[in-house]
């Protein structure tokens, strides 16, 4: 009776309380590699011995992620990319809106990859919502792989597939599996980086987790 | 998920306090002043260590100056009470009559009339190398000497294990390492125990140590059971507190009036004696799963107190010493105890046992069971979070919480969803469903005994969980089962039942025995009722009227009356049934033409004795047949004769 009395903390008090608090996860936390295919089983057996949870067998998933841009007509400013994923595993599960950042590359002594961001579950209706908003669709792929998490990391080792057009099977677009090892936290926690980089050192002559810039990359010739 | 918590930081009391007033009053020791704090540390100046370098430059001729510095040194101790800076003067002036007669003999020596100074050879360190040489083999001969000993233990020690055969320390370091997590810190070898890794938060650590055992003990040991299994080479040191054995015992009993016999009688259990064999005898293995054992029930009896004490339930639950005693149903209580045996107790053993033998129930070994696996799954779940999918999603939440945000689901179910069910909550409920299926099974049985014209079976379902149980139950007559039969599930939950009956009707019962009871007994009259038509139909009788619940009659104390009308297939004779689940069943015939119409003044046609005439009772405990049914269709068949 004394809780009808009181006034009740609206959505937006409390989403400034969680501001403050710092409690949001809403950084990113990276390292990535890569894998040839024929190397593949030697890493995920020695993933399988480091990782947690062993007796419950390793865990796979199928997912498919679309990027949408956002571009505002008048300026010509870099456009707002928006990512959604959905689990072809898991049909009921919400897909997954997401926003990544442009990673901060001014501290280089930083062992990983830090960016901002913003993980949304979102029900089915998202595509339309993005569609109206002005979104257009930029690519899409589909990733297939396993899962492992090890405390608050999350290790992925994936291959990416190009979605054909008709019902064949979607063809990966490379031999090798992307490894990818990464912590959602909220800003300031800058002491699970070292974590990071201790356990990426304890994979390494098998794969070498490393800060990727996609910026250089970008400049690489592509053949 | 830290909310911000302003702190202040205060830097401590630099000065000392002197002295405290009785007014609470605190008086400082001032701060020394400048000039004190100089003196201070003009006294810590060491003036001793130069004076003792000066006095070996010039040995020869100046043991004056050796005694002087003797007596400088002494001086300090006698007269620095009297000002601070006088041993400093003192040394100030030692030195500058130092200097001053340097600074003389320098002023002669260079007139070169009286004092001249040569130059002299540097004295010839005289080369002894055989003293090196006997220097050093004397080092290295002890160092030799050192490891030759260990050599030879360790020799010593390998020739005795050979020609012996005992245990390898190695390979039976191995063997545990297999079984167990070991550590190296510094020299010693220690291991863990807890349920650490596999998910469990309990605060006391179980560190155990790996040590050598002695030689003695083990040729001791070899030798008096020389045809038994070796012993081991190792000795793991268990913390006290985890020596012996424990285990959690449940105990469902009738609640008694006093408490403090409750706890009494309860705690006048005997644990089982200590592990066969000596302690230090024993296998590690063995010692090493007690150890962890007892460590499991003190986390799952530390978790069950806790809880205990922070619920709030309806009789509140009771925590004394080693027991949680919990009201399960009215007049049934359960008690949880810990049972830890260490060993060290033994002359208490003789008088437990004597009280234990009166008056004591069983320690169900079921629920005791049920207890370790809710912990193990309370641990499971701390470690098994489920993996997001799809994989960019955060490690963590469920997948109902995932989906309480698209679902949009409000504070309420966001709070539900966070409540769970503590492990005592649990283990009640299990309690509480083992009674009430215990209970069942005695109404049941009993009532199978007692009511013999139709049977009554129950089959209860082999696949039940913890809290509920199914049992169907078909009310047959024998004989005529594949013409009637009447059948219910009962569901028998944690206090409650829900009974299902054939035509649709749910009800819900309490705990109390005798609601049971009567709703079986209303379905067996029912029955009779049900199957006396169906074997009418079968007869080619005819239902004229039924009635479920008549409302003629005296009213019934269980249930209603109910009866139904059958008439002849030529339709001469009727039966009436009549059906009181309190007195039991009354049958009447009638016959259509009656025998006894004489035609009189009011009624004279011969027709009206078609009418039918008066209903009598039939004494069905002297007619034959097997049971009731049985009876109806020889009455029927009887009845139904062409002539």
């Amino acid at each position: 009776m004394s809780a009808a009395n009181v006034a009740p903390i609206t959505a937006t008090d409390s989403l400034s309380q969680a501001l403050k608090a710092n409690i949001i996860p809403n950084q990113e936390y990276l390292l990535q590699g890569s894998v040839l295919d024929s190397a593949v089983e030697v890493l995920l057996h020695r993933l399988r011995g480091l990782c947690d949870n062993v007796d419950a067998g390793t865990e796979t998933f199928d997912d498919q992620e679309v990027c949408f841009s956002l571009r505002d007509p008048n300026q010509q400013a870099a456009p707002l990319m928006l990512r959604l994923r959905k689990a072809l595993d898991a049909r009921d599960m919400p897909y997954q809106l997401r926003y990544i950042g442009q990673p901060d590359l001014g501290d280089k002594s930083r062992p990983t990859v830090v960016r901002s961001s913003l993980d949304i579950a979102c029900s089915g209706m998202l595509i339309e919502f993005l569609n109206e908003l002005g979104c257009r669709i930029e690519f899409e792929y589909s990733v297939k792989g396993y899962m492992f998490r090890k405390g608050r990391m999350k290790i992925t080792v994936s291959k990416v597939f190009k979605i054909s057009q008709s019902s064949m099977s979607p063809e990966p677009i490379s031999q090798s599996y992307l490894v990818e090892l990464s912590v959602l936290a909220p800003q300031g926690q800058d002491a699970i980086g070292e974590d990071m980089r201790a356990f990426a050192d304890q994979l390494r002559p098998l794969v070498q987790l490393d800060k990727i810039d996609y910026k250089r990359l970008g400049h690489m010739s592509v053949t | 998920m830290a909310n911000s918590v302003n702190i202040s930081i205060e830097a401590p009391i630099e000065n000392q306090i002197q002295e405290i007033t009785y007014d609470g009053q605190e008086i400082y020791q001032a701060p020394l002043s400048m000039s004190e704090n100089l003196s201070r540390l003009a006294q810590k100046i060491d003036f001793s260590k130069t004076e003792d370098e000066f006095c070996n430059i010039k040995k020869e001729g100046e043991s004056s100056i050796e005694a002087k510095s003797e007596d400088e040194n002494k001086e300090p101790g006698y007269q620095s009470s009297l000002w601070p800076w006088d041993s400093v003067r003192n040394k100030l002036r030692n030195a500058l009559t130092e200097v001053g007669v340097l600074a003389d003999v320098l002023s002669i020596a260079k007139e070169k009339r009286y004092m001249v100074l040569d130059p002299i050879q540097a004295e010839q360190v005289d080369n002894r190398p055989m003293v090196q040489v006997y220097g050093r083999k004397k080092a290295l001969g002890a160092a030799g000497a050192v490891l030759l000993a260990g050599v030879e233990r360790l020799r010593a020690s390998e020739t005795m294990r050979m020609t012996r055969n005992m245990p390898d320390f190695h390979i039976d370091l191995l063997r545990l390492r297999q079984n167990w997590r070991l550590k190296k810190v510094s020299n010693t070898i220690v291991g863990d125990l807890s349920y650490r890794t596999a998910g469990s938060k309990f605060s006391q650590t179980g560190v155990f140590e790996v040590t050598k055992a002695p030689e003695e003990q083990i040729a001791q040991a070899m030798s008096m059971n020389s045809s038994g299994p070796a012993p081991s080479a190792l000795r793991v040191t268990v913390p006290p507190e985890l020596q012996g054995v424990a285990f959690i015992s449940v105990l469902c009993q009738k609640e008694q009036e006093d408490v403090v016999t409750a706890t009494l009688s309860s705690s006048a259990l005997n644990c089982p004696g200590t592990l066969p064999g000596d302690g230090a005898e024993l296998h590690w293995q063995q010692k090493l799963e007690a150890a962890q054992n007892v460590l499991f029930c003190k986390e799952l009896f530390a978790r069950l107190a806790a809880e205990a004490v922070q619920l709030d339930a309806s009789i509140p639950h009771m925590v004394v010493g080693n027991q949680i005693m919990a009201t399960v149903l009215p007049g049934i209580q359960l008690l949880i105890g810990l049972c830890h045996n260490n060993g060290q107790n033994n002359n208490n053993t003789e008088v437990i046992k004597s009280e234990a033998s009166t008056g004591k129930s069983e320690h169900d070994h079921v629920l005791e069971h049920s207890l370790h696996q809710l912990l193990r799954a309370v641990h499971h779940n701390n470690t098994h979070h489920p993996f997001p999918h799809p994989a960019t999603g955060p490690l963590g939440p469920s997948k109902r919480r995932s989906l309480a945000g698209p679902m949009a689901a409000d504070r309420y179910e966001l709070l539900e969803m966070s409540k769970e069910q503590s492990l005592l909550e649990q283990i009640i409920q299990q309690a509480q469903h083992f009674f009430m299926r215990r209970r069942s099974e005695y109404v049941l049985d009993t009532i199978a005994k007692e009511v013999k014209d139709p049977l009554i079976v129950s089959h209860w379902n082999a696949l039940n969980s913890p809290t509920q149980s199914c049992v169907k139950i078909n009310i047959v007559a024998y004989g005529y089962d594949a013409v009637c039969r009447t059948s219910l599930v009962v569901h028998v939950g944690e206090k409650t039942l829900k009974c299902i009956c054939r035509d649709g009707k749910v009800r819900h019962l309490s705990y109390e025995l005798q609601e049971l009871r009567d709703l079986i007994y209303c379905q067996t009259y029912q029955h009779q009722m049900t199957a006396v038509q169906a074997v009418g139909r079968c007869m080619g009788w005819q239902l004229l009227a039924s009635s479920a619940h008549l409302g003629s009659g005296p009213v019934e104390p269980l249930g209603n009356a109910s009866s139904c009308l059958l008439a002849s297939p030529n339709g001469d004779r009727m039966i009436a049934i009549r059906c009181e689940p309190s007195v039991g069943i009354q049958v009447f015939i009638a016959q259509s033409p009656r025998k006894d119409f004489f035609a009189s003044e009011l009624v004279q046609d011969k027709k009206w004795e078609n009418l039918g005439g008066a209903f009598k009772e039939i004494k069905l405990d002297k007619m034959e047949g097997k049971n009731f049914l049985n009876k109806m269709e020889l009455l029927m068949a009887c009845l139904s004769s062409p002539s």
